[in-house]
């Protein structure tokens, strides 16, 4: 059943308008009075009338009037409406209300009144609503503790349950746009840790004090189907943006280089069209903030799809391969749209490209045909060969010998220490890094494969077969990508100053060295290897991913250069293992440091951060949040739950005030 | 009614021709001063046996009666009552209180002294009209037979209610102008400022068999009907002073209460004097008033 609740913006000014004008109306009635002149014959009878009733009052009886009772009413309706009620049409009101607020992506887009950002209409309306619910009031109830979450990729409480409306509504207004993808179901959590109470004297029972949530957002999340509401949990989604917003955005950006000109530079890119209409526009390429180049005609963009089976929106797709540009050294590759749409996020994406460097790799152990003739196929500044014995022998001499070489490949070799370095490790179990064998498996094949993985582009396990592998158990922090039914046969280990690629049979011992597959495998572990362990040079990040460096041993005064020209500065404690984030808008981010004394080479190192326009970009509000279990319906047209109902009032007392003036002119 | 600017418009000669069947009574019998058609106190020469008393000398002996001496040896005179005319004083209040109403109370009022005054003139009594209200007395004496009719019309027509109060002193000027004893016939609203005690005190105590005619008009009786409503200053058309009403249900009743002590108050004084009080309402027909009530109250017979 639908129950109405009023609540009041601006009780205090009502009172004091009420008290201010109420009392004159009622006593001008007292004092004026319109009368109409008349001749009688005599008026003695009159005066004795009225001097008996008028005996012994101070005031005349207040009689009815309708030209007073219209007044009043006027004034009621205009009183009123100062006190700013707002008309809700819900439930009552829980004593805990959770503010949801969305701070993704699509809350950037432009489509709010007055040119503002769907964030910055949330954060209002937002401000409003607690400004609502407290209002007070003579006879309003007590006020609900309030909590602000804001959510994008994950959740934060900004401000845990509160009574203080300023603590609340400074929260609000501290959010901070990203340009994150929408998860809720953390919001959720975080909301019910406080709302779920556990005595510990009654481990058994749980008090549970379900709270009402006010969801600000686009309705564009992605997680909504693994969400329910529970018991007692309300919800009031305030549907921010107009559902007529359509956007397009670059979905993805990649760089290649020409292997037989290493100093050119291929770029590739999808645009991904979330728009009823096709998309026509022009693709611009830059280049370390130069234009380089434009598509030599619009690119058109089919229109999205509604797919009737999987009841989801399928964007139009288009992949752009720009014509090849020269880049020797390397740099910023943005590609942009030449004209912005209300959603500016997704309209560029950048990509960082490293230079076209060569690695100085050093192979261990045996060092084997294949793997030998592999390296000296790359263009490699350096190939230097060791056995395990003179490579143990050099570590004793100098333990920082790991940095002197990109990748360190150890063929059937352990050396003692390996505390540092990066290495690409065949077969012989990296025992010192923590990696236990406890026998041998034979006739292995991939089992689980980890498709997507950097260091698996372009190779096909499908037909690899082991004769013999080392069973090895992997620790916590251990990445399998490729496991066997006998266990891992592939993973990466990161921890500290030491990264590694680990494979734990002997390639020999196994069809793959005549397989192309593990050319390329070893080539991506090099690349991978080299680039940090992390991001390879065409993998930008993500909204909300966080930045790894290793910088140089001594490197100091690290900072980071975000987007928007301020410059942060970073407490390092082990250059060589540097993470910095989550980096939540888009744009570049550049780490720089002071190399130490002696030492050459960059001081600086870049970070794109793209907004995925397949995961964000659809920026046509959703009229309704569809949970797992329950559907509802947001408020249309970025309105508040509560509507204004002081322009009627308004409207009403202009009403009536022209009642009683026509009431008055047929009475005079 | 139509506006009177003419004497027909005061008496008109259907209501003349049946007017012409009464006459003045009076509850007193006075002495006139010529011999009348109207019985006297006064032991005269009718033909109407009175009553015997003792002779005593100088008494004239035809009015002895010889039978009674005869049976009696004792002289007794018969007395036989004197018909002598009827003194018949119309007092019109032409104060500016009269000055209203619907129908007028000032053209009532004159309407009703021409119709009384007529029923005088055509049983040969002897009229007089007083007007009071102005500066002064205006006055008509004199008038018998009824061929002073017009006369007394056009004396009526020239009458204005603009005076201001001035009963008191029409009462004394009547009491003290040896108008001689008869009916005194007094129409006036009786709203007046200084009170009306004063005024028929004069009069009453001079012998005249007083009618104290209280005409009010249908506003004064019952306001509520006839259109007074709503917030009103109410001007005094006599004293111009203002009042303040705000026509309520309250002060409508209260109003009403006011007029009917007021109108008793004047009833009990009367009453008290021996004087004949009625309330006539202007919206009456002169016909019902003359033909009916009057004749009821003892006044016309």
């Amino acid at each position: 059943m639908m129950s109405l609740a009023v609540a009041w913006l601006a009780p205090f000014a009502a009172a004091i308008v009420a008290l201010s004008t109420l009392p004159p109306l009622v006593a001008l009635y007292f004092l004026r009075l319109r009368r109409t002149r008349r001749v009688i014959s005599s008026t003695m009878l009159w005066k004795r009338a009225t001097q008996d009733l008028r005996a012994n009052a101070p005031f005349q009886r207040l009689r009815f009037s309708l030209l007073l009772l219209l007044q009043l009413l006027a004034l009621a309706l205009v009183i009123f409406a100062i006190a700013q009620p707002q008309v809700e049409l819900g439930g009552s009101q829980a004593s805990r209300i959770v503010f949801l607020i969305d701070r993704s992506g699509s809350m950037n887009a432009m489509d709010a009144p007055d040119n503002q950002s769907r964030l910055d209409q949330a954060k209002r309306l937002a401000e409003n609503r607690l400004q609502a619910l407290h209002g007070g009031g003579l006879f309003s109830g007590p006020a609900p503790s309030v909590m602000v979450i804001a959510f994008a990729k994950d959740a934060q409480i900004l401000c845990p349950f509160t009574d203080n409306i300023a603590q609340a509504i400074a929260a609000i207004k501290g959010i901070q746009p990203t340009d994150e993808t929408t998860t809720l179901s953390d919001s959720f959590e975080l909301a019910r840790a406080f709302t779920t109470v556990t005595n510990p004297d009654k481990p058994t029972t749980i008090a549970v004090d379900a709270p009402s949530y006010e969801l600000f957002s686009d309705g564009r999340i992605a997680d909504l189907s693994q969400s329910v509401l529970r018991g007692g949990e309300r919800m009031v989604f305030h549907s921010i943006g107009k559902s007529t917003t359509m956007n397009a955005g670059i979905g993805a950006i990649a760089v290649a280089r020409n292997p037989d000109r290493p100093d050119e530079v291929q770029v590739f890119s999808r645009v991904v069209n979330w728009s009823n209409e096709p998309f026509t526009g022009d693709l611009e390429v830059v280049v370390d903030d130069r234009l380089r180049a434009v598509t030599p005609q619009p690119v058109n963009v089919p229109a999205a799809q509604e797919d009737a089976t999987m009841h989801i929106r399928v964007p139009g797709e288009t992949q752009v391969v720009f014509p090849s540009l020269t880049l020797p050294k390397g740099g910023v590759i943005e590609v942009r749209f030449s004209k912005h749409d209300l959603l500016v996020a997704d309209d560029r994406a950048a990509v960082v490209a490293a230079p076209p460097s060569a690695l100085r790799i050093a192979l261990v152990g045996r060092g084997a045909f294949v793997m030998k003739s592999i390296l000296e196929g790359m263009s490699l500044a350096s190939l230097d060969l060791f056995s395990l014995a003179a490579w143990n022998e050099k570590m004793a001499a100098n333990p920082l010998l790991p940095d002197s070489f990109d990748v360190i490949v150890l063929d059937d070799a352990t050396p003692d220490d390996l505390s540092r370095g990066r290495y690409l490790i065949f077969h012989a179990p990296p025992i010192t890094a923590g990696i236990s064998p406890y026998g041998t498996k034979e006739n292995a094949t991939p089992q689980s494969i980890r498709e997507g993985h950097p260091l698996l582009q372009y190779v096909n396990l499908d037909d690899l077969f082991v004769s013999s592998m080392t069973a090895v158990a992997a620790g916590g922090d251990a990445d399998v990508i490729v496991e066997s039914g006998e266990g891992p046969m592939m993973m990466t280990l990161s921890r500290g100053a030491l990264t590694f690629v680990y494979v734990t049979f002997d390639p020999m011992e196994s069809d793959w060295p005549f397989q192309r597959g593990f050319v390329n495998f070893f080539a991506n572990s090099i690349a991978w290897l080299a680039a940090g362990g992390s991001a390879v040079a065409d993998e930008p990040l993500a909204p909300g991913d966080v930045a790894k460096a290793r910088l140089p041993a001594g490197a100091k005064e690290v900072s980071m250069l975000i987007p928007g020209g301020t410059t942060l500065p970073i407490v390092v404690q082990d250059p060589s293992n540097i993470s910095y984030g989550p980096l939540r808008t888009t744009g570049i981010y550049r780490l720089n440091w002071t190399a130490p004394k002696g030492q050459s080479g960059p001081a600086s190192l870049a970070y794109a951060v793209n907004m995925n326009s397949r995961a964000e970009g659809r920026a046509d509000t959703a009229e309704e949040v569809k949970f797992a279990t329950e559907r509802i319906a947001g408020i249309q047209g970025g309105a508040s739950a509560e509507t204004s109902a002081w322009p009627w009032l308004l409207l009403a007392a202009v009403a009536v005030l022209f009642l009683e003036w026509w009431v008055w002119l047929r009475r005079v | 009614m139509n506006p009177i600017t003419k004497v027909d418009d005061l008496l008109d000669s259907r209501l003349m021709a049946r007017l012409d069947r009464l006459d003045v009574i009076s509850r007193k019998i006075f002495a006139g001063k010529i011999q009348g058609e109207r019985r006297s106190r006064r032991r005269g020469q009718s033909v109407e046996f009175a009553d015997f008393r003792n002779y005593s000398h100088g008494d004239d002996l035809r009015f002895v009666d010889w039978n009674i001496y005869a049976r009696l040896d004792r002289l007794f005179l018969k007395l036989f009552l004197e018909e002598e005319d009827l003194s018949m004083v119309i007092a019109v209040d032409m104060s500016q209180s009269m000055d209203g109403g619907d129908p007028h109370k000032f053209d009532y009022a004159r309407r009703l002294a021409m119709a009384l005054g007529y029923i005088g003139l055509v049983n040969n009594n002897r009229v007089s009209l007083f007007g009071f209200g102005a500066e002064r007395v205006e006055r008509l004496t004199g008038l018998r037979g009824r061929r002073r009719t017009r006369e007394m019309g056009r004396w009526l027509l020239d009458r204005t209610a603009d005076g201001l109060g001035g009963f008191t002193d029409g009462m004394r000027t009547i009491a003290l102008g040896g108008q001689g004893r008869g009916v005194l016939i007094v129409l006036s609203d009786f709203l007046f400022p200084d009170g009306y005690e004063k005024g028929l005190n004069y009069v009453a105590g001079r012998g005249f068999d007083v009618f104290a005619l209280q005409l009010l008009s249908p506003e004064e009786v019952d306001p509520a009907r006839h259109g007074i409503a709503g917030d009103l200053r109410l001007i005094d058309s006599e004293t111009g002073k203002e009042t303040e009403v705000t026509a309520s249900t309250a002060v409508l009743s209260q109003y009403r209460k006011s007029l009917e002590t007021y109108i008793a108050g004047l009833r009990d004084f009367s009453v008290r004097r021996s004087i004949t009080h009625q309330v006539v309402e202007t919206s009456l027909d002169m016909d019902t008033l003359l033909l009916d009530y009057l004749r009821r109250r003892g006044l016309l017979a």
